[in-house]
């Protein structure tokens, strides 16, 4: 069921706006908030080889409504385009292929803004890039000249602009993003079955006083009463119980399943149905809500950073500091606010919502006056501060990407020690030698088997006499550097969906490569 | 960010124009590679001719079904066909890339085909403007490969019973692979079904998590979410005021009476919640989708359908059939083989073939049936399209009990199908393809003629 | 695809199954066939009968009850079940045709019963459902109602209650509600 925690002002009667209707399907995963971060942004795609992964992309970026895209493509339309790119028709022969791919990407929306640059010699991408920091994200296909990349790169860092390469050749592909620094997500979208804390163990007198309200007569409720208590309420008043008699908390897996027997035998059982749904809920509860919270090891590795300058002064870094206090003082992160569906009379129910929400605002109250005293907190919007106290528990730092060759050796041995287990572990085999040798081919589109397996062995010295890096380089040769548009299509809507999570900064994007083997149907992502 | 591992070489300029349309295609076709089975595999002229002849049926033009039209025509396919009953809305717009603003209320089995078919040279594609369960036998027979793109459970299971029933051990073009995709969200499936051999949508069930169910009673008396005051309105008021003849979930202004009957009904119990957005999502069930997610999906199902039909590498199917894609948190796959369901009601058990005397009465007919060894029957029940005979419930006994000295020719005619269940039996059925073996002559040609109908 | 084709044959031998004949005709769908076995083990006591108004439809037919205890005794209650080709992955509908006064049962007919809604599993048979109906007129449930007027009846008075429910089968008018007559 939905949280709900905003106040019950009754809405306007009207139905939705017309961008509303359009957008319905996608505004159901990321809001008006994600919509908003899209229409804001502007994405660079440098366009090269047979072309069309990175359209592919772009079309499912213009679909949900990206504020402007630019593609640069020294490319001018071939026959070979119109077998492998649906951005392109028989009028497009001989002309500037960006400039094609945009006018038909254009017509899927309206709402869009595109533009094209023919990259030639006097337009470079050197000239693209300079001095111009008018791009959210960068993405480059391969193949594309090393010197280029750099140019690139140096955009990236002085912007701080996210850039994603994409390589798609034959039956395989993969992805890589660069973030620039560290990418800490507060709106993750945690699975449904994710659990909320709800402060069971260490409930505060409000939630104490309300539960012993229901529960002090609990022999003498009627049935109906008795069938409708909160399974919150009902493990609160067993927990008062098993501590009068154990002066403890059940910790134990062992005391838990008793405490469960406890809770089990609570319910009446004099009735037709022979028991009572309540009790039933409230005893399967038990294992997952008697517990007490522990810090995911993502929500660790935000408290253990230590932010440079720079990023101490984000609203992000400000707010994970005022809730880190929080924790040491509390030894808890603030209450998310929201009580789970359960069988129970609408009104005691609404009552004991707004007893979590009464609390989840107070926890907040206290973050935001740590907030207000930082020296940059001033600023700080507070429903920035009420989204992070509700989301605590699952926010996630992605660390930015850097290159390191010595890595590389490193994860290629652990792979292939991987690989030679595979057979008794069950586990399919590694995908970093499709990595390893599209990589190889990254500046040029043709290559021979040997010729890659003589660049992969400058870092896996193995690679030449492995069968599997063997097949694979063929494999490889043998699209000759040319895409097959479902294997195109597949990688560009992966590419689309981490563009998404990384501009609304919502969900979890991939860390680092992702890389799809066509043949298997498979994807594998590594941090290379 | 750049790295040291290339092959050095400088970029080619752009490749000239007398480079063929499908060069890249022909990269795979003409040219054998180290996962491809020789016994399968043949680079000749007339084999990559091949996929140029095949039919492939696309079933659903919507958000899988534009993606899978746009891929099959890119991958070589030439003569495919698409049915859907949908008409065009604008909440489709933000993934259904084949169709614009001015389509709206269009069909999209039509516009669909017309626009591929504009944009992609060579390529035919028939559109059909109807429900699957319109089309007969005849109508899947003539296809290689079926494709699906749907959002409803019920459509899917039907199609693949249709497809299960279609194999005919005499007949090799009568097996057609199912290939079938669906996506929520950032989420979705491919698989790939070979129809009575691999595991089917049928064995697969229990993949699609039923949608959560609210008791009545919690609407009718004690409702805590907004979701319970919009099923309120939805189920129990609705009903009771009847405010327009019959409800239409793409009407807004029936909507909006919802919306309003639920937000009262919120009011009234404090509950805080409901919005109009929330209404529809609840009475539609609508579920989440983007045009990315829809492209993976569907780029999945049409890169087997291409291997399946090209041979050029190794396809989902035989070992593993079913691929999982969540993109929520990171990137997961799953790729693994589905079991096939022995006691699976659709493919677990096909019907046998059984010569039988049309002459026979029913009764003598359902003794033959016990002597069966497979059989054994003690009590059988026997259906045909129409109720042949119950043993049980008592009224239906004795509503069908005069067919039991009806003879059979009288009942079903050759080649009908029939099922036959037997409490012994327990959960095991059987579903029985009669063979007559003899001329049978009613000797009421005006009223019976043999047909069952 | 020639090899999909050897690994049907290689089936075929395997289970060394007749082949199939003739033309194809029409089929016994799965959810007709589940029907017909729920049917046949239906064990019907003496208080519940069936009526099938297309003895060749068994997916739609009707379901009296005559409770022979309790609180209902003497009445015929009246209810219809719409089996959907979806059978058994979605429950069945069942709806009272009658205008009743029953906590469990809403004056529209609809029917709080768990198996027909949440706790619905393709497991589950007509006969549990059947079953279900029927421990609804011996123990109607006062504390999950559709009808709240008669579940707080039921829950303050329960020989108020009981008069509530015989001068409503009779046809009678309890709090303003006319009741349709049930009685044998």
């Amino acid at each position: 069921m939905t949280e709900v925690i905003t106040d019950p002002t009754p809405p306007i009667l009207h139905g939705p706006s017309d961008k509303e209707k359009k957008y319905d399907r996608q505004l159901r995963l990321w809001a008006a908030s994600g919509q908003q971060a899209l229409e804001d942004a502007h994405i660079l795609l440098l366009n090269s080889g047979s072309g069309a992964v990175g359209v592919e992309t772009l079309k499912n970026l213009v679909l949900p409504g990206i504020g402007q895209f630019t593609i640069a493509d020294a490319g001018v339309v071939t026959e070979a385009d119109l077998g492998v790119n649906f951005f392109l028709d028989e009028d497009s022969l001989g002309n500037s292929r960006a400039e094609c791919c945009v006018k038909l990407l254009q017509e899927l929306n309206p709402d869009v803004k595109g533009h094209w640059l023919p990259l030639q010699e006097t337009l470079t991408v050197q000239k693209v890039l300079k001095n111009d920091a008018k791009y959210t994200l960068i993405i480059y296909t391969y193949p594309i000249e090393e010197t280029d990349l750099d140019f690139v790169q140096e955009y990236s860092i002085k912007h701080k602009v996210p850039v994603i390469s994409v390589h798609s050749s034959g039956f395989y592909s993969y992805f890589r993003t660069y973030l620039p620094g560290n990418f800490p997500i507060v709106d993750t979208h945690p699975d449904s079955t994710a659990t909320t804390d709800l402060r069971l163990l260490t409930p505060w007198e409000e939630l104490s006083k309300f539960s012993s309200e229901l529960t002090g007569d609990i022999d003498n409720l009627s049935a109906h009463e008795h069938g409708h208590l909160p399974y919150l309420v009902i493990l609160l008043h067993f927990l008062e119980k098993w501590k009068a008699e154990h002066r403890s908390l059940p910790s134990t897996y062992k005391e838990k399943t008793a405490f469960r027997s406890l809770v089990t035998a609570g319910a009446r059982t004099d009735n037709p149905e022979g028991g009572e749904e309540n009790f039933d809920e409230a005893a399967a509860a038990v294992l997952k809500t008697i517990s007490a919270p522990t810090l995911s090891s993502s929500v660790k590795a935000v408290f253990d950073y230590e932010p440079n300058e720079l990023e101490a002064k984000s609203n992000f870094w400000i707010i994970a500091s005022a809730v880190k206090q929080f924790y040491e003082k509390h030894k808890q992160l603030p209450l998310p606010g929201s009580v789970p569906d359960m069988k129970a009379q609408s009104t005691v129910y609404v009552r004991l919502q707004n007893i979590y929400k009464k609390k989840a605002r107070q926890d907040v109250a206290e973050v935001l006056s740590t907030v207000r005293a930082h020296p940059g907190g001033k600023d700080v919007d507070e429903t920035e501060v009420e989204s992070f106290c509700k989301n605590a528990a699952f926010i996630k730092l992605i660390h930015g990407s850097e290159a390191n060759p010595e890595s590389i050796k490193t994860l290629t041995k652990s792979e292939a020690e991987n690989d030679a287990n595979a057979e008794m572990t069950m586990m399919p085999l590694s995908l970093l030698p499709i990595y390893l040798s599209l990589h190889a081919t990254s500046h040029m589109s043709t290559a021979s088997s040997s010729d890659i397996l003589a660049t992969i062995d400058q870092v896996y010295p193995d690679a030449s006499t492995t069968p599997r890096y063997v097949e694979i380089s063929q494999e490889v040769a043998r699209a000759k550097g040319g895409e097959l548009h479902n294997i195109s299509a597949l990688t560009g809507g992966m590419v689309a969906q981490e563009v998404i999570k990384i501009i609304t900064k919502q969900y979890i994007p991939i860390d680092n490569t992702c890389i799809f083997d066509g043949i298997t149907s498979r994807t594998q992502v590594l941090r290379i | 960010m750049s790295q040291p591992l290339m092959v050095s070489a400088t970029i080619p300029g752009p490749s000239p124009a007398m480079a063929s349309r499908w060069q890249y295609l022909d990269n795979v076709r003409r040219h054998t590679g180290p996962f491809t089975d020789p016994d399968m595999f043949d680079t000749s002229e007339a084999a990559v001719a091949q996929i140029e002849k095949m039919k492939i049926l696309v079933i659903g033009a919507g958000g899988l079904g534009c993606e899978i039209l746009k891929n099959l025509a890119l991958s070589g396919f030439k003569q495919i066909h698409v049915i859907d009953m949908d008409t065009i809305d604008v909440s489709n717009l933000n993934r259904q890339f084949l169709f614009r603003q001015s389509d709206v209320g269009k069909s999209k089995a039509e516009c669909a085909a017309k626009f591929v078919e504009k944009r992609v040279k060579g390529v035919s594609i028939t559109p059909h403007n109807c429900k699957i369960q319109d089309k007969d036998e005849d109508f899947y027979m003539q296809f290689t490969l079926v494709i699906c793109g749907l959002d409803s459970i019920e459509a899917r299971r039907w199609i693949n019973s249709t497809l299960v029933d279609l194999v005919d051990e005499e007949n090799q073009d009568s097996l057609k692979p199912l290939i079938d995709g669906g996506t929520e969200g950032f989420k979705g499936q491919s698989r790939v079904i070979y129809p009575t051999i691999t595991s089917c949508i049928e064995c697969q069930l229990d993949m699609h998590a039923p949608r959560a169910a609210v008791p009545l009673c919690t609407l009718a008396t004690i409702p805590r979410q907004p979701e319970h005051c919009i099923e309120w309105a939805h189920i129990m008021a609705w009903e009771q005021e009847k405010p327009f003849p019959k409800l239409d979930n793409d009407d807004p202004e029936h909507i909006t009476w919802l919306y309003k009957k639920a937000l009262a009904r919120a009011q009234e119990f404090n509950i805080p919640g409901v919005t109009y957005s929330l209404t529809q999502g609840v009475v539609k069930n609508i579920i989440p989708a983007i045009a990315s997610t829809n492209a993976i999906i569907a780029a999945s199902c049409c890169n087997e359908a291409f291997k399946i039909a090209t041979n050029t590498n190794p396809s989902l199917g035989a070992q593993e059939n079913y691929m999982m894609y969540s993109g929520n948190d990171s990137i997961y796959t799953y790729t693994f083989k589905h079991e096939k369901k022995d006691d699976c009601p659709v493919c677990g058990n096909l019907a046998r073939g059984l010569d039988v005397d049309p002459n026979l009465t029913l009764q003598e007919f359902i003794d033959s049936l016990a002597a069966r060894p497979e059989a054994q029957l003690k009590k059988p029940s026997i259906r045909a399209q129409k109720t042949l005979y119950m043993q049980s419930p008592e009224s239906l006994r004795l509503q069908t009990a005069p067919n039991l000295d009806k003879k059979i020719g009288d009942l079903v005619s050759n080649g009908d199908e029939i099922g036959v269940t037997d409490p012994s039996l327990g959960r095991v059925d059987f579903k029985y393809k009669l063979r007559f073996t003899s001329d049978f002559v009613s000797k009421d040609k005006l009223t019976t003629n043999g047909d069952a109908n | 695809m020639l090899k999909i084709w050897s690994m049907k044959q290689k089936q075929q031998q395997d289970a060394n199954a007749d082949a199939a004949a003739g033309t194809r005709k029409k089929k016994v769908t799965a959810a007709q066939l589940r029907v017909q076995k729920d049917l046949s083990e239906l064990a019907l006591p003496s208080t519940m009968k069936t009526e099938f108004p297309d003895p060749d439809d068994i997916l739609n037919f009707n379901l009296s009850i005559e409770p022979d205890e309790g609180m209902y005794k003497g009445g015929r209650f009246h209810f219809t079940f719409v089996i959907s080709q979806n059978f058994p992955h979605e429950a069945p509908k069942v709806k009272c045709t009658q205008k009743i006064y029953h906590p469990n049962i809403d004056l529209e007919g609809n029917v709080c019963l768990n198996i027909l809604r949440e706790d619905w599993k393709p497991v589950l048979n007509l006969n549990a459902i059947i079953v279900g109906l029927q421990f609804l007129f011996l123990e109607p449930n006062a504390s999950d109602p559709l009808n709240k007027e008669a579940a707080e009846d039921l829950r303050s008075n329960r020989e108020g209650f009981k008069r509530n429910v015989r001068s409503s089968m009779g046809g009678g008018t309890v709090k303003n509600q006319t009741f349709e007559r049930v009685l044998k």
